[in-house]
């Protein structure tokens, strides 16, 4: 069946125009993400005089000092190493819980699997608990403590869960019968085979985690009376109220705190993309 | 039962129970308790301020967010959060499937544009916030291009104005999300229906008619879904772009925040900000449910 007739003059014009409306449109996605970036580049770069009188052109006299001025006003060598701490021990925990959990329930090793995987879906819809987290942590004792801090990081375990069950659906079931007969229990079968077997789902949680941890705010923000706890995300963002008016000193400090994430998505590229797809998909 | 059990080939569950339900606890114990116990708080007056005695105050909060006196800023926020939803999803989920349609095709540097449009996914509310704070600034780049004709702005200081700019930094930053996966569900449709239509002669709107938008209609669903929970329920973003003091532009999420934690709130309680939080809940069901009735309805007509 002809769907459209179509003479081969008019089908090779056609082609031409939608590749060229193609290019069109990709360099105009480059840019519109580009630019914003490069903006952020080029104001780090300038002295603040020379901000005052162009703040929007091109830099005439880099200024790398703007570097170590913002990291050491920012406090940021404080930030960097708390969020540091809590960015390894809270995605660490947080991957624990998650293989703790949705191990047992990929297996099928749950009798009521379905009202556990009930509850992991109804995170989707809880309500905004931040106050009662707040007061919870006050009632414990746990304000304004480091550890308060992690726990609360490493509980959000989202659909880590069901990322670690959906991966442990499909590996082969045999395994865990050779360990049983073998003698092993379940805790030492858990860390020998389990992790290992379920390694590229770990990662997966391990990764998506830590790069949400990194970037939290809020949390951090509330749960946090001393500055020297905060993590850099709530640094940066209280400098921007000390500083709102200095963009080359804040543009600077803006790219201290992205300078990890970069080289990590770098390095790291089709990883993350991928484990973005997967979560979605879980 | 008894079959889920003989599939377990260990000799004793105490090891399994003791690392589920080990698990469990604290996640129990953290989320779901103060999920549970806003409900009770959103009775209360009870404040930020550690030690502070607080009472039962019944309905109060309630009654106080649809107060005459306040029932405009309350509406107001309502309608924000509608109208944030509704457009960082609608435009977000449509320029996203564009963009992945574009990167599905045969064209050079579309490496380069993945990466590009996913990398504000990786650097996250706080800078990604300060970016735009920045191109949105009084000198900034955008009010050098108004004064071009004779214009000025205060952007997010502008009441009209302020929720349309979050809108569009929040779709910015939101698109690689969906982006990638709208591009894994174009990957997963078969190339033979493609090479057949192409025999066919079929045009490219008619492919994107016939193969690829039906096709495409699970992945739509649940993105779009998952877009609409987030979208009701995220603030992060606004809460960097536009602080604490501008009830002009919030959402019910960032509301929550404000009244809770906000450096100004003399006048709201937690106990307010709880109860707030609930009225964000109940808005959050319905409209999920309603969008998910909606799209699953649209999927089977295709």
């Amino acid at each position: 069946m002809k769907v459209a007739n179509l003479s081969p003059e008019t089908a090779a014009r056609q082609r031409t125009r939608y590749r060229v409306g193609s290019y069109i449109l990709l360099g105009l996605v480059i840019l519109t993400f580009a630019v914003p970036l490069l903006y952020l580049v080029n104001t780090s770069l300038k002295s603040f005089a020379e901000y005052q009188q162009n703040p929007n052109g091109l830099v005439q006299n880099p200024q790398w000092a703007n570097f170590p001025a913002a990291w050491q006003e920012g406090r940021f060598t404080t930030y960097f190493l708390n969020t540091v701490l809590y960015t390894v021990v809270g995605a660490c925990g947080l991957t624990l819980l998650s293989l703790l959990i949705g191990f047992p329930l990929g297996r099928g090793y749950i009798r009521s699997s379905r009202f556990w995987y009930g509850v992991l879906a109804s995170f989707l819809f809880l309500p905004n608990a931040i106050v009662a987290q707040f007061q919870l942590l006050i009632a414990i004792d746990l304000y304004n403590t480091r550890v308060g801090y992690i726990i609360m990081l490493a509980i959000g375990v989202g659909i880590g869960p069901l990322l670690v069950a959906g991966y442990a659906q499909s590996v082969p079931r045999e395994i865990d019968e050779a360990a049983a007969m073998d003698g092993a229990g379940y805790g030492r079968y858990l860390w020998t085979f389990a992790v290992p077997l379920c390694r590229p789902a770990l990662a997966t949680v391990f990764l998506l985690s830590a790069v949400a941890i990194w970037n939290d705010i809020i949390l951090g923000t509330i749960l946090f009376a001393d500055a020297s706890k905060w993590p850099i995300a709530t640094g940066l963002n209280a400098f921007k109220g000390l500083n709102n008016t200095n963009w080359p000193l804040l543009a600077a400090a803006t790219i201290i705190v992205a300078i990890p994430l970069v080289a990590l998505y770098f390095f790291l590229q089709r990883y993350l993309v991928n484990a973005v797809v997967g979560a979605v998909k879980g | 039962m008894a079959s889920t059990e003989s599939l377990f080939p260990f000799r004793r569950r105490a090891g399994l129970r003791l690392t589920f339900y080990g698990a469990w606890t604290p996640v129990l114990f953290f989320i779901f308790v103060p999920a549970a116990f806003t409900v009770v708080l959103s009775f209360t007056d009870i404040r930020r301020a550690p030690g502070v005695p607080w009472q039962w105050v019944g309905l109060d909060n309630y009654f106080r967010f649809f107060n005459p006196a306040r029932l405009g800023t309350s509406l107001t926020v309502i309608r924000n959060t509608l109208v944030y939803a509704g457009l960082t999803v609608l435009i977000g989920c449509f320029v996203s499937l564009g963009i992945a349609v574009l990167l599905n095709g045969r064209i050079r540097g579309k490496t380069v544009a993945r990466a590009l449009v996913f990398l504000p996914t990786i650097l996250g509310v706080t800078v990604v916030g300060l970016i735009w704070s920045m191109i949105f600034s009084v000198y900034g780049p955008v009010q050098e291009m108004l004064s071009w004709f004779g214009v000025s702005s205060n952007f997010f200081g502008e009441p009209r104005l302020a929720l349309y700019l979050v809108i569009f930094v929040v779709i910015w930053a939101s698109l690689g999300v969906t982006t990638i996966i709208f591009l894994a569900g174009l990957q997963a449709i078969p190339a033979e229906l493609y090479e057949v239509a192409a025999v066919d002669g079929a045009t490219a709107p008619q492919v994107f008619r016939h193969i690829t938008w039906p096709l495409l209609a699970p992945t739509f669903t649940t993105t779009m879904l998952l877009n609409v929970i987030a979208g009701l329920q995220g603030y992060a973003l606004i809460y960097v772009l536009l602080g604490t003091s501008r009830p002009y532009a919030e959402t019910l999420g960032l509301a929550v925040f404000s009244a809770g934690f906000g450096g100004s709130s003399t006048g709201t309680t937690q106990g307010f900000a709880a109860a707030v939080a609930m009225i964000q809940f109940v808005i959050v069901g319905v409209v999920s449910i309603a969008v998910l009735l909606f799209l699953k309805r649209r999927e089977a007509k295709l």
